[in-house]
């Protein structure tokens, strides 16, 4: 009775041949990271005013040559803990632009646009100008002002783009704009009200065009502790990704609780911004542009794309803040700048070769 | 009809929003492996009623019962695994592969953390053989005709292995060969004793092929019965405000009667 389809399509081997390469794909795309992360970092380590060889560094690694004194502080105490930061703030940046594309079933969203950043750059201005003596249980006031600014931001966002219990994605991703945008500019003001004007504006200053400091390596052991805790609560929350993809109707009638699940996503999410931008900054399209050339090389599966996403985040911003140390020696480039030249045209030539993944 | 009992009943259920009535005071029974149409205007209410009887929404005034028991007081998941709901719309904002979006249908049995098992993938894979889709699983969802959507959203129901089974308007947009192998599938979903709920507006489909049909219009009760019994010329007419006469597929039926 039913009627037999007109056998297969042409392009049908093609295609599933094609997916069959891609779910095999993730351990080797993995691997393929790891690897090409570990030689970002070696790399950056080495390049900068005084060049530190690689050889000499592994052999120190192994316990062969020692160090002289002027390397091991060059490495030490400036070169290193920047490097790892600039891996954390990439991997945390590429993770929250996934989940916010994610929720908001939009390939535009990320942290800086949805406001998220916007409102964690407030939280840490306010920590810089006023309260930079204060630390509770080892967090600095300037970390946790930026966490409680992202959450507080998503959740003014969330709640003015909220009509009878439904949230529109692209009342949404306004509403993040504008208010990201209000925030962002605001942060403006604490120069103003800045008590020891010169150093803190500057460092307000640097900030707010995305500059990856040198921090202590307590802050950064501590940065990393965070977001290793949020990829963990990231795991369980890509599948919920997956199904919600499908719309807020589908997936509660899926068995997903559709609130539930969002407000976890928006929580890691903004914890995963905070870490960002209390290392880095406000550094843009990051968040934007990881997530899409990993769903280009293995799909839209989250699950999948945590890793990748994660680890392609740490290279890129190695590489950035490499760039950005360097390209104009002894003068530095703010690593959000250079993001943005970057990372501008690159995303619309995106836009422009594949036009198809953005109907929505 | 014979109706030991009923596998989803709505009693005396109303439904308002934004307090505006839109269901008052239904009453619909759907005996287990039975295959029935929902008709009536556009804004009757026909997707609140389906979503009432799947439990997405919850009733404002009278219970919806599945097998006797509250379905606003099962969960989420408990619920999610009884009754599947096959949306009109579906719009995915990423390059999923159809594969992916037939295995979503099994969300309610997977934990947060637990990936697909091999009892999920043979649902995954029933679904695809009873809608005939197998061919299609490599896609991507959003290249495919509005027939094969059609075709894959009924497969993510399925993959959902419930019960009862709501279709919003399923031969909706589809040509008149789609639309007869749709009706083909439902026949073979039947008989495999999956019992159908489905909005339809395409009144020339439902007397071979719907064992009752339920005729839902503002102002007035609902009408359930046969076909025959249903689709009567002043029934319709009260309904749709439009002689069924007027309407050229219509005409044969309604001649014969």
């Amino acid at each position: 009775m039913v009627s037999v389809p007109s056998g297969p399509r042409p392009e049908e081997s093609a295609r599933t041949k094609q997916t069959a390469v891609a779910a095999s794909r993730l351990p080797i795309a993995v691997s393929l990271l790891l690897v090409t992360l570990a030689i970002s970092i070696l790399f950056s380590l080495s390049i900068g005013a005084i060049h530190l060889p690689i050889r000499a560094m592994l052999a120190a690694l192994l316990q062969q040559h020692a160090l002289d004194e002027t390397q091991r502080t060059i490495l030490f105490a400036i070169r290193a803990p920047r490097v790892f930061a600039s891996a954390i703030v990439g991997a945390a940046l590429a993770v929250s632009g996934l989940m916010f594309q994610g929720l908001f079933r939009n390939p535009m969203a990320d942290p800086y646009i949805i406001g998220a950043s916007g409102g964690a750059a407030v939280g840490a201005c306010i920590g810089i100008v006023f309260l930079s003596q204060f630390a509770i249980f080892g967090f600095s006031a300037t970390a946790l002002l930026a966490f409680a600014g992202s959450v507080l931001t998503m959740a003014v966002v969330y709640s003015l783009a909220r009509t009878h219990g439904r949230t529109n994605s692209v009342t949404l991703l306004l509403a993040g704009f504008a208010v990201g945008t209000m925030l962002s500019n605001s942060t403006y003001l604490f120069e103003l009200f800045d008590p020891n004007s010169t150093s803190g504006t500057r460092i307000v200053a640097a900030w707010l065009h995305g500059t990856i400091s040198i921090p202590q390596w307590k802050q950064l052991a501590i940065m990393s502790c965070l977001l290793a805790l949020s990829l963990v609560a990231a795991y369980p929350l890509m599948r919920r990704l997956n199904t919600l993809a499908l719309g807020d109707d589908y997936a509660n009638q899926l068995g997903v609780r559709v609130e539930t699940a969002r407000i976890g996503i928006i929580l890691v999410g903004s914890l995963l911004t905070a870490i960002a931008v209390s290392l880095g900054g406000l550094i843009s399209f990051a968040g934007l542009i990881v997530p899409h050339v990993a769903r280009l090389w293995l799909g839209p599966d989250h699950v999948r794309l945590l890793p990748v996403t994660a680890l392609a985040g740490a290279i890129f911003l190695v590489i950035a803040d490499t760039l950005a140390r360097t390209v104009l020696a002894p003068s530095e480039l703010p690593v959000g700048i250079l993001m943005v030249f970057l990372g501008g045209p690159f995303f619309l030539y995106l836009l422009r070769k594949n036009k198809r993944e953005y109907t929505l | 009809m014979t109706t030991p009992a009923p596998l989803l009943q709505l009693v005396t259920a109303g439904f308002r929003y934004n307090d505006r009535q839109i269901l008052a005071n239904i009453n619909l029974s759907l005996p287990e492996g039975s295959c029935a149409a929902l008709i009536g205007p556009n804004g009757a209410g026909k997707t609140t009623l389906l979503r009432l009887a799947s439990g997405a929404f919850k009733a404002a005034s009278g219970k919806v019962l599945f097998e006797g028991q509250c379905l606003s007081a099962m969960s989420h998941r408990e619920r999610s695994r009884l009754v599947a709901l096959v949306p009109q719309q579906l719009d995915v904002p990423f390059e999923f592969t159809v594969q992916q979006i037939v295995e979503q249908g099994r969300t309610p049995y997977l934990g947060l953390l637990r990936g697909p098992a091999r009892e999920d993938r043979i649902a995954v894979d029933r679904a695809f053989d009873l809608t005939d889709t197998t061919l299609l699983r490599h896609r991507i969802f959003n290249e495919l005709s509005g027939g094969e959507r059609q075709r894959i959203k009924i497969a993510l129901g399925l993959a959902q292995q419930s019960r009862l089974l709501l279709l919003d308007e399923p031969t909706q947009n589809l040509d008149i060969g789609r639309q007869v192998e749709l009706i083909d599938l439902l026949h073979s979903l039947r008989g495999e004793g999956i019992t159908i709920l489905a909005s339809i507006h395409d009144l020339h489909l439902v007397p071979d092929n719907f064992s009752a049909v339920h005729l839902l219009a503002p102002g007035h009760a609902l009408i359930s019965g046969t076909p025959t019994e249903v689709l009567t010329p002043g029934n319709l007419m009260n309904a749709f405000h439009c002689a069924p006469g007027r309407h050229p597929l219509l005409v044969q039926q309604t001649i014969s009667e």
